[in-house]
């Protein structure tokens, strides 16, 4: 089973809305579509702030328990970094369409209903701030997002970034972790039993995967050590450049 | 990451302060993108390229979106909605709250003779108000000459929807220098007649005789846009189509 570890996406890629992002990464595959700011519902509306909407497709079936309960999650932490009060009275729509997750190769995969889904809101997060990156919907700041499992090894344990559906099934604990571009905690969501220090462990893991500093992405790639993982803040950045660019072209 | 002239920033990115424009006497000019942190903070809120202007003394962040966010002053094509009892409601985007535009903000309007405009017409006219908590005032006339300047009604012709970048190329002083955009102007020099009007909520207002020629100059301004053409293509681009037309 080879999944690549290099996240890849995809910008504007659906005409009709504002904005829009394909991404994937470790197995997900994730399209969004923003649009925004449009006129809210009357009965949504807010007076001081935007309404963010966060609506979560599953890639097969209707949604959800599940469905919504990523979607409160998502919604509380992308309403911390969008400019809500700039936009009093309106909404922010956000669609999110899992299209695919990866296999489980050891288990005969079904859909299991009752349990939480972790290991996606990492790809649903990344790929929400692209799609409203690439609709210019104003924003605070912008966040990347990663997923560590701890998992048993013998006597001692040990932290998978990005776990893979095997190392999920004998994992003790589950944990996503989200930072923002200032280096702020925006969103820490844990399952399984795990001490304090495992969790410390576990959030310096995933601060080193989305905050490393941009001055040294391009020098220390090198002699960066192969546990460190995919460097989201650098992937975020090269993404919106090389959209960027094409979008001014003509200067 | 390099200092260079034009950096290209992301939402919450700190700003070189050495980019930052100093004026002895102008005040500083903050443009779209860019938000102020009092005291003394300048972030950007999109993604974009920073560009700075030291005459001016002015800074902004040169993007491209597609939803039109009213701002005062600018030049926009609007759809009427419906009439109220002394306003047209006007829409600049879809699914936006509509904007206001008096019945008496047309040139030489009274209330005896003014404008009567049905549902669907459109009107080129100007932001007098853009606040986010009220909806957007619109105006046809210039407040200071009370003359039209070339806004009012919109008749006969056809409206077409491009992105907002291109739209602010379009608006440019000298587009072809300065926008990369020479469609227009090659269309013209292949003897088609037309008249157009650019709103900065993306919309180019085209209008002939012929409505020949008002689809091809609107089909030849989707594809530079969709296209992201450059000035050679859209000169192959432009032969092609009076090709085609012949």
């Amino acid at each position: 089973m080879a999944i690549s570890t290099e996240p890849e996406a995809a910008l504007s890629v659906l005409p009709r809305a504002d904005g829009s992002a394909k991404y994937s990464h470790a197995g997900y595959t994730v399209t969004a579509s923003v649009n925004g700011p449009i006129e809210a519902q009357r009965r949504d509306e807010h007076a001081y702030e935007a309404v963010v909407d966060v609506i979560v497709r599953p890639a097969a079936g209707a949604g959800g328990t599940r469905e919504r309960h990523l979607e409160s999650i998502l919604q509380s932490s992308l309403s911390q970094i969008i400019l809500i009060k700039n936009f009093p009275r309106s909404l922010i729509q956000i669609v999110l369409q899992i299209e695919s997750t990866p296999e489980n190769d050891y288990v005969n995969t079904k859909l299991v209903q009752a349990s939480l889904n972790f290991p996606i809101i990492p790809a649903l997060l990344q790929t929400a701030v692209l799609a409203l990156l690439s609709a210019a919907v104003p924003m605070r700041a912008t966040a990347t997002a990663s997923v560590v499992a701890v998992v048993p090894e013998g006597q001692t344990k040990r932290m998978v970034v990005d776990p893979s559906p095997r190392d999920l099934d004998i994992a003790k604990s589950v944990h996503v972790l989200a930072f923002t571009s200032h280096d702020e905690l925006l969103l820490a969501e844990s399952e399984g039993d795990f001490t304090v220090k495992e969790w410390d462990d576990v959030y310096e893991t995933a601060q080193r995967i989305c905050c490393r500093p941009a001055t040294t992405a391009e020098t220390d790639m090198a002699i960066d050590d192969e546990a460190a993982g995919p460097d989201m803040r650098h992937f975020l950045r090269s993404t919106m450049e090389t959209k960027i660019a094409a979008d001014l072209h003509w200067k | 990451m390099a200092a260079t002239e034009q950096p290209i920033v992301l939402p919450g990115d700190a700003i070189d302060p050495s980019l930052i424009p100093t004026h002895k006497k102008q005040p500083l000019r903050l443009g779209p993108g860019l938000r102020h942190i009092p005291p003394s903070y300048i972030v950007p809120t999109v993604a974009g390229q920073l560009v700075t202007d030291q005459k001016k003394n002015s800074m902004w962040i040169e993007y491209n979106s597609t939803r039109y966010i009213p701002s005062a002053n600018d030049l926009v094509i609007g759809q009427v909605q419906r009439s109220a009892t002394d306003l047209y409601y006007v829409n600049l985007s879809p699914y936006t709250s509509n904007a206001m535009l008096p019945h008496l903000a047309f040139e030489g309007a009274t209330k005896k003779t003014r404008p009567q405009l049905a549902a669907g017409a459109l009107v080129y006219a100007r932001v007098t108000l853009a606040n986010r908590h009220m909806d957007a005032e619109l105006e046809c006339v210039s407040a200071t000459t009370g003359k039209a300047e070339g806004l009012g009604p919109l008749v006969g012709g056809m409206a077409f929807d491009v992105s907002l970048g291109l739209a602010r190329r379009l608006l440019m002083a000298r587009s072809r220098e300065a926008g990369g955009v020479e469609v227009l102007e090659l269309l013209g020099a292949e003897g088609l007649a037309f008249e157009t009007a650019v709103g900065r909520n993306g919309r180019v207002w085209v209008s002939s005789d012929s409505a020949k020629t008002i689809v091809l100059v609107g089909r030849a301004l989707r594809e530079t846009d969709e296209g992201d053409l450059g000035v050679e293509k859209q000169r192959k681009l432009v032969k092609k189509l009076i090709r085609g037309m012949r």
